[in-house]
């Protein structure tokens, strides 16, 4: 099992070093970080912006392969990812950005996974009733909602609910409001930032897993199984609960912990639209601003997301799937 | 002969019995038919939506800057005096011209590399290898942050629609080819496949004749949700400015003009965010229809 | 007999209507019995007779889109229209249910003994240890080995005989008042099979439940009921105590149903009485008697109004829904059969001279075939070798039909594999109509041999493409084979129609539009279009109805004939193998352990896994099958993992109580070689064993 493990994280240190070295060499190639000097006045030469891109190891000027070099060295023996064009340390912008995308990302995922099954429990016992078809009308719709399209629906529908109100309930920009202090005052105002990125996000991503557990839901509701406990003299219900819900769970178990990293980058437009500065602005902004650095290290970032939910998946199965578990 | 016929078969029920089998299922679902005609409605838009109006999606009228819907605009006007109308039938005209090719390119690849991977991992040792080639490069690629490198490439591209279709294929066929050789794996332990093999029938046309036909519902379906899913990757692109960029029009772009200026020309934001709904909303509700009607076990109630 | 008690169930005019796309299907329309404590009410059917449906109205487990009308009264109380709770209180303390498919009906994610002490604890207050204890009782009860261990495993950890076991232990947990087993066996092998019936048995005596067994197998229901109910289209046609039914059936169906079965006892081969046609949809109903469209004495007033199911004159026990059931007397109706014996040619080996003198068309030597052994869906790793195919030896003739038996795993699916796959195989040698297999060198060489051996499967619903027409499946093996020319394809598709007694004209259909047997004979069509010398039939009619079965063993015995083919018949039905095969191979672990002519094999059986074979496999007769020895193997078919070393049966083998030591140890250590039988007639000078113990003084 140890063995197996350890081949198998090797596996994915494997990807993620392919994957970073991949965006490394085309971020090199498509990105041209001269041109944000190009705008300052007074005009540069050449040779000033050769000489301040040098320093931060991005000079077209120095072969590739070179620069590859050095930057590799700088990762591997001093754990430094880099500066931008104009000299902002990647590593900072990661860790303070990592934490922000964790504080949005972690409860609408929490959020939505809790919703999205009770919501395909409770729609697969009323399978076509009225209320299973109304849920997944909604879900329809919300699953096929585009994410900007989402996102400003809500901060119009809050900047319209603030009007009525006439005080600012709803925050429609940034993490927090500078200059609030005290404990209970920052919690709130937390939360007063937090609410509107977070039902946007529940609102695109729910929908998913309602429909994914309504679906393994039936799927075991029929099996032979649960008709082998109904003849045992469980009632319906408690048939599904007791031998159809951790069933129908696997599939939806591996389908959050591959999310993961899809919701690292999926929350991209949402943190645009409400100016959280995290990983997903990040992407953005480094792209925007031709920071070869910066982007590759989200792309290491999204790499290690898809292999630490890969890792979950496997160790979600195995603790809820006896036959996969080996001796 | 002396062995008696048994009792004549079942009326005939020719490929024209299917379509009108389908046809029936599908015009079942309510749902389904709604988001067809919507559909249909939005296409038609797309194609004859121009001929109502004298301007294009480029044209200024400088009488006219940020102005809310009239008669000379029946949409309104942007903050650059181009009318609204003209550009979203541009607009959604290049939003699903780039999702129908690359869902078309992306099904098409994904057919032939799923089902012939599959085909391989059914036959001999060198088979296998190749299988296990493909899947890896499928499953690297599924790994790489796809949507970094679109916007890579789209930057780099300035905007330019056709590289924004050949970065969004090839960075999307994989999904597709993963499922249908999933699929596929299962088809090729069939006995009919079997059967075609101890004929001598060559691989590639055992492919094409028995894996890719009977594989057929489930690429329709596949094609019609990649649409939807093409449409969202294309518009949330164009909205972060890294898509389709000006002087050109998508959905998206309309959606970023609409989102700068939401509180006080709401028109701006609410024609592209309307059209772009209807437009995913409609065709996953047509996807879901034909998945019910061409494949009745996925949903009860539909036993042939 | 003692007074007749009151019943424990009892069904009156039940009715289970489905809806559907094409409209309500009624799959039960009017079934009646009544079930006596200690006594079994086998009710017998065919694909969509309403059987099973019947069963599991009883038990209130149908999808709430089933209509169920009538009368269900469990010692008094009525079942039909009580909702989803009052019935749980019922399953499972007063009537148990044993599912057909042990594999799926187990849930995968509890351990064995948490399903059991679940089953006690929803109806009783006991505490969770006593019924623990009780559950590896009940283990032990139905015969599975160290059941203090074995509570804790999970059903995937057993095989599918201990599963079944346990599917009774859970339906007996309760000591209710009825069993109902649902085709219990039908996924099981044949010595399983009878490891079960008898568990079963011992079940209702210890419960002295009454049981339902619903089969489709007539041999099982000779062996295990008291009573049968023959259904029909949703309708009980004929019932009858078991002997009676045997002895003196009165209904066509029930007739021409007894008389399409081959039987394993047979001495003599005689052909069997198909039964023409398939049964009517359940749909569209004609007026009248479901079955007049295929009975072969029907008469006018059959069509017009559907007979009820009444008492014989004379006998309350036998009734009949059958116009003409007083003029049938033993089988025959005014002194003629009611069903015409089909003038099938007699299917002995075709040709002059002895079997020496024939050519042979496919010889097999020393073939084996191994698989790498991988553990675990999550972690792969290689920890062995699967000896699927260790070391068979096979030689068939012209002319000639070679039954090759054995249970599932013992290797016989990838033999046809292999010689299907006319590559050099891993060990051996491969001989096609003269042509050893590994010698053939390039693509020409390849369609020839190719054109020479063909295959047909069992399913015949997965063997043609669902997207093709008949003339296109026909069509590509001719492509295929080189054959060019649209008109002489044509031709030659429909001259292959004619063949197998389907009208050319339907060669522009789908396979949907075909019933499974005429699916089958389109399969058979396919074959023999590149006109083979050698048929591989792997298993052709296990999926099919016996009274469609027996039509495509007629069908097969006339193309040999007529064609001058030989067949390789896989089968595990050894009825079915005694009545088409000239000569017989059994397989076990991948090794052939007995061959010889049929007469031999099956007369006069050497290994104690041939005997125990054939001792196993139901007769459709109640007196022969409840008086005949029964050889019972212990366990189940090992897995063919690692390397051999002595006798691969003797895990399981009857003899080994009373051997020796010294005869053990060569047992052990020695693995038999199939050897003529010391001073064997010339006649059955092929007839050989691979038994230390067979050939003994």
């Amino acid at each position: 099992m140890l063995r197996y493990l350890l081949r198998r994280g090797a596996g994915w240190v494997a990807m993620i070093v392919v994957a970073t070295n991949l965006t490394y060499l085309l971020a090199n190639s498509f990105l041209d970080p001269r041109v944000n000097y190009l705008q300052l006045r007074p005009p540069r030469s050449d040779e000033e912006i050769s000489r301040s891109l040098a320093q931060y190891n991005l000079d077209p000027g120095t072969p590739l392969l070179q620069r590859w070099w050095t930057w590799i060295t700088g990762i591997l023996t001093r754990w430094d990812w880099g500066s931008s064009p104009v000299g902002d340390s990647v590593n900072e912008q990661v860790a303070f950005r990592v934490v922000m995308s964790g504080q949005l990302v972690f409860g609408a995922l929490v959020l939505s996974v809790l919703i999205g099954v009770a919501l395909g429990v409770y729609s697969a016992q009323r399978r076509h009733r009225p209320a299973d078809r109304v849920a997944q009308f909604v879900s329809v719709i919300a699953l096929n909602t585009p994410v900007a399209v989402a996102g400003l629906v809500v901060v119009v529908a809050a900047i319209t609910i603030n009007q009525a109100v006439g005080q600012t309930l709803f925050y429609v920009a940034g993490a927090q409001t500078p200059g609030v202090t005290g404990f209970w005052p920052v919690v709130l105002d937390r939360v007063q930032h937090l609410v509107l990125p977070t039902i946007s996000l529940l609102f695109t991503s729910y929908a998913g897993y309602h429909m994914l557990q309504r679906a393994m839901l039936l799927d075991v509701v029929g099996s032979d199984y649960v008709r082998t406990a109904r003849a045992k003299g469980l009632t319906r219900g408690q048939a599904i609960r007791t031998h159809g819900l951790r069933s129908s769970l696997i599939p939806v178990a591996t389908q959050v912990a591959f999310a993961i990293p899809a919701l690292f980058t999926g929350a991209v437009l949402t943190e645009k639209i409400f100016s959280w500065q995290g990983m997903g602005d990040y992407l953005i902004r480094t792209i925007s601003e031709n920071d070869v650095h910066g982007v590759v290290a989200t792309a290491a970032f999204a790499a290690l997301a898809t292999a630490v939910g890969a890792i979950l998946a496997d160790v979600a199965v195995v603790a809820l799937d006896p036959r996969v578990r080996v001796g | 002969m002396n062995v008696p016929s048994t009792t004549p078969a079942a009326p005939t029920a020719p490929r024209r019995g299917r379509l009108a089998l389908v046809w029936r299922r599908f015009r079942r679902g309510r749902a389904a038919v709604a988001g067809l005609v919507v559909f249909a409605a939005l296409v038609l838009f797309t194609l004859l939506g121009g001929l109502l109006t004298p301007y294009t999606h480029t044209a200024v009228d400088f009488t006219a800057l940020t102005q809310g819907p009239s008669m000379e605009h029946p949409f309104g006007t942007t903050a650059g005096g181009n009318d609204v109308y003209a550009q979203a039938v541009h607009g959604l005209q290049r939003s699903l011209v780039i999702a129908v090719t690359v869902s078309l390119l992306t099904t098409a690849i994904g057919a032939v590399v799923g089902s012939g991977a599959a085909y391989l991992g059914g036959g001999r040792a060198w088979g296998r290898r190749g299988e296990r080639a493909v899947l890896g490069v499928v499953h690297f690629l599924m790994v790489v942050p796809a949507f970094l490198i679109l916007s890579l490439a789209s930057q780099w591209g300035s905007g330019d629609y056709r590289v924004l279709i050949v970065a969004l294929t090839a960075l999307s066929w994989m999904t597709g080819a993963r499922l249908v050789w999933t699929v596929a794996t299962t088809l090729r332990e069939r006995e009919y496949v079997l059967a075609a093999r101890f004929m001598g029938v060559p691989g590639p046309a055992i492919v094409l004749r028995h894996l890719i036909p009977n594989i057929g519902s489930l690429l329709i379906v596949s094609f019609t949700l990649t649409v939807v899913a093409v449409v969202q990757a294309e518009t949330a692109l164009s909205f972060i400015g890294f898509g389709v960029q000006v002087p050109d029009v998508s959905l998206g772009t309309m959606l970023a003009d609409g989102s700068a200026s939401m509180t006080t020309a709401p028109w701006l934001l609410t024609v592209p965010a309307t059209l772009l709904l209807l437009t995913t909303v409609s065709l996953a509700l047509v996807g879901d229809g034909l998945r019910d009607a061409l494949d009745p076990t996925s949903q009860a109630g539909g036993r042939a | 007999m003692n007074p007749v008690p009151d019943p424990v169930l009892s069904v009156r005019g039940l009715h289970v209507t489905f809806g559907s796309e094409a409209g309500p299907v009624r799959a039960v329309r009017g079934v009646d019995f009544d079930l006596y404590p200690g006594r079994t009410l086998g009710i017998v059917g065919e694909s969509g007779s309403g059987k099973s449906v019947t069963s599991l109205a009883v038990m209130g487990l149908l999808p709430d889109t089933a209509a169920v009308s009538g009368s269900i009264r469990l010692g008094g109380a009525e079942l039909v229209g009580l909702g989803d709770r009052e019935l749980s209180a019922v399953r499972g303390r007063d009537i148990g249910m044993v599912f057909q498919d042990p594999l799926s009906s187990l849930t995968p994610i509890y351990t064995v003994g948490d399903q059991l002490v679940e089953a006690m604890r929803i109806h009783r207050d006991i505490s969770r240890a006593a019924a623990r204890t009780r559950a590896v009782e009940l283990l032990e009860l139905v015969g599975i080995p160290d059941p203090g261990r074995r509570v804790r495993s999970f059903p995937h950890e057993f095989s599918g005989g201990m599963r079944q076991r346990m599917m009774i232990a859970m339906a007996i947990a309760n000591d209710p008042k009825v069993i109902i087993a649902d085709e219990p066996t039908t996924a099981l092998d044949v010595t399983v099979q009878a490891q079960v019936l008898d568990v079963l048995r011992l079940a209702r005596d210890e419960t002295g439940a009454a049981v339902v067994l619903v089969t489709h197998d007539l041999g099982v229901v000779a062996g295990t009921a008291d009573d049968v109910l023959v259904m029909y289209a949703g309708r009980p046609v004929e019932t009858a105590p078991v002997q009676e039914l045997f002895d003196a059936p009165r209904m066509p169906y029930t007739i021409g149903l007894l008389a399409a079965v081959p039987r394993v006892d047979a001495v003599t081969r005689r052909p069997l009485v198909p039964v023409p046609g398939s049964p009517p949809s359940p749909v569209d109903l004609p007026p009248g008697c479901p079955f007049a469209g295929r009975c072969p004495v029907a008469v006018d007033d059959c069509r017009t109004a559907e007979p009820p199911l009444l008492p014989l004159p004379g006998s309350d026990a036998h009734a009949t829904a059958c116009l003409r059931t007083g003029e049938i007397v033993d089988g025959r109706i005014g002194g003629a059969p009611v069903f015409t014996v089909p003038d099938v040619p007699d299917t002995g080996p075709g040709g002059p001279g002895g079997r020496s003198e024939r050519e042979p068309v496919l010889s097999v030597e020393h073939l084996r075939r191994t698989f790498p052994l991988m553990t675990g869906s999550l972690i792969r790793r290689r920890v062995g070798t699967v000896h699927a195919v260790a070391d068979v030896d096979l030689d068939i003739r012209r002319g000639e039909t070679l039954g090759l038996v054995g249970e599932s795993g013992c290797g016989k699916t990838t033999t046809l594999l292999e010689l299907m796959n006319l590559r050099a195989p891993e060990g051996g040698r491969i001989r096609i109509a003269g042509t050893d297999v590994a010698r053939v060198r390039g693509r020409a060489e390849l369609t020839a041999l190719r054109r020479e051996i063909q295959i047909v499967f069992q399913d015949p619903m997965g063997a043609l493409d669902p997207r093709m027409t008949v003339a296109d499946i026909l069509a590509e093996p001719l492509r295929a084979a080189g054959r060019s020319g649209r008109a002489r394809i044509a031709a030659r598709v429909d001259e292959l129609m004619a063949m197998v007694g389907l009208d050319p004209a339907h060669a522009e259909r789908f396979p949907a539009a075909f019933s499974g047997g005429q699916r089958q004979r389109i399969g058979i069509a396919r074959a023999l279009a590149t006109e083979p010398s050698l048929l591989v039939l792997d298993e052709p009619v296990s999926a099919l109805d016996v009274s469609v079965q027996a039509g495509v063993l007629n069908l097969l015995a006339q193309l040999k004939r007529d064609l001058g083919l030989s067949y390789l018949f896989v089968a595990h039905d050894l009825s079915v193998v005694r009545h088409v095969a000239d000569r017989v191979a059994v397989m076990y672990l991948g090794r052939i352990v007995e061959s010889g002519s049929v007469a031999e094999v099956f007369g006069n059986p050497q290994h104690p896994y041939t005997r125990a074979l054939l001792s196993a496999v139901p007769v459709p007769d109640p007196r022969v099958e409840r008086t005949r020895e029964r050889i019972v193997l212990t366990g189940d078919l090992p897995s063919p993992t690692g390397e051999q070393h002595g006798c691969a049966f003797l895990t399981r083998c009857p003899l080994a109580r009373t051997l020796s030591a010294t005869e053990l140890e060569r047992c052990r250590s020695e693995i038999p070689q199939l050897v003529v039988k010391d001073g064997a007639a010339d006649s059955d000078a092929d007839h050989r064993s691979a038994c230390h113990q067979a050939h003994g003084s």
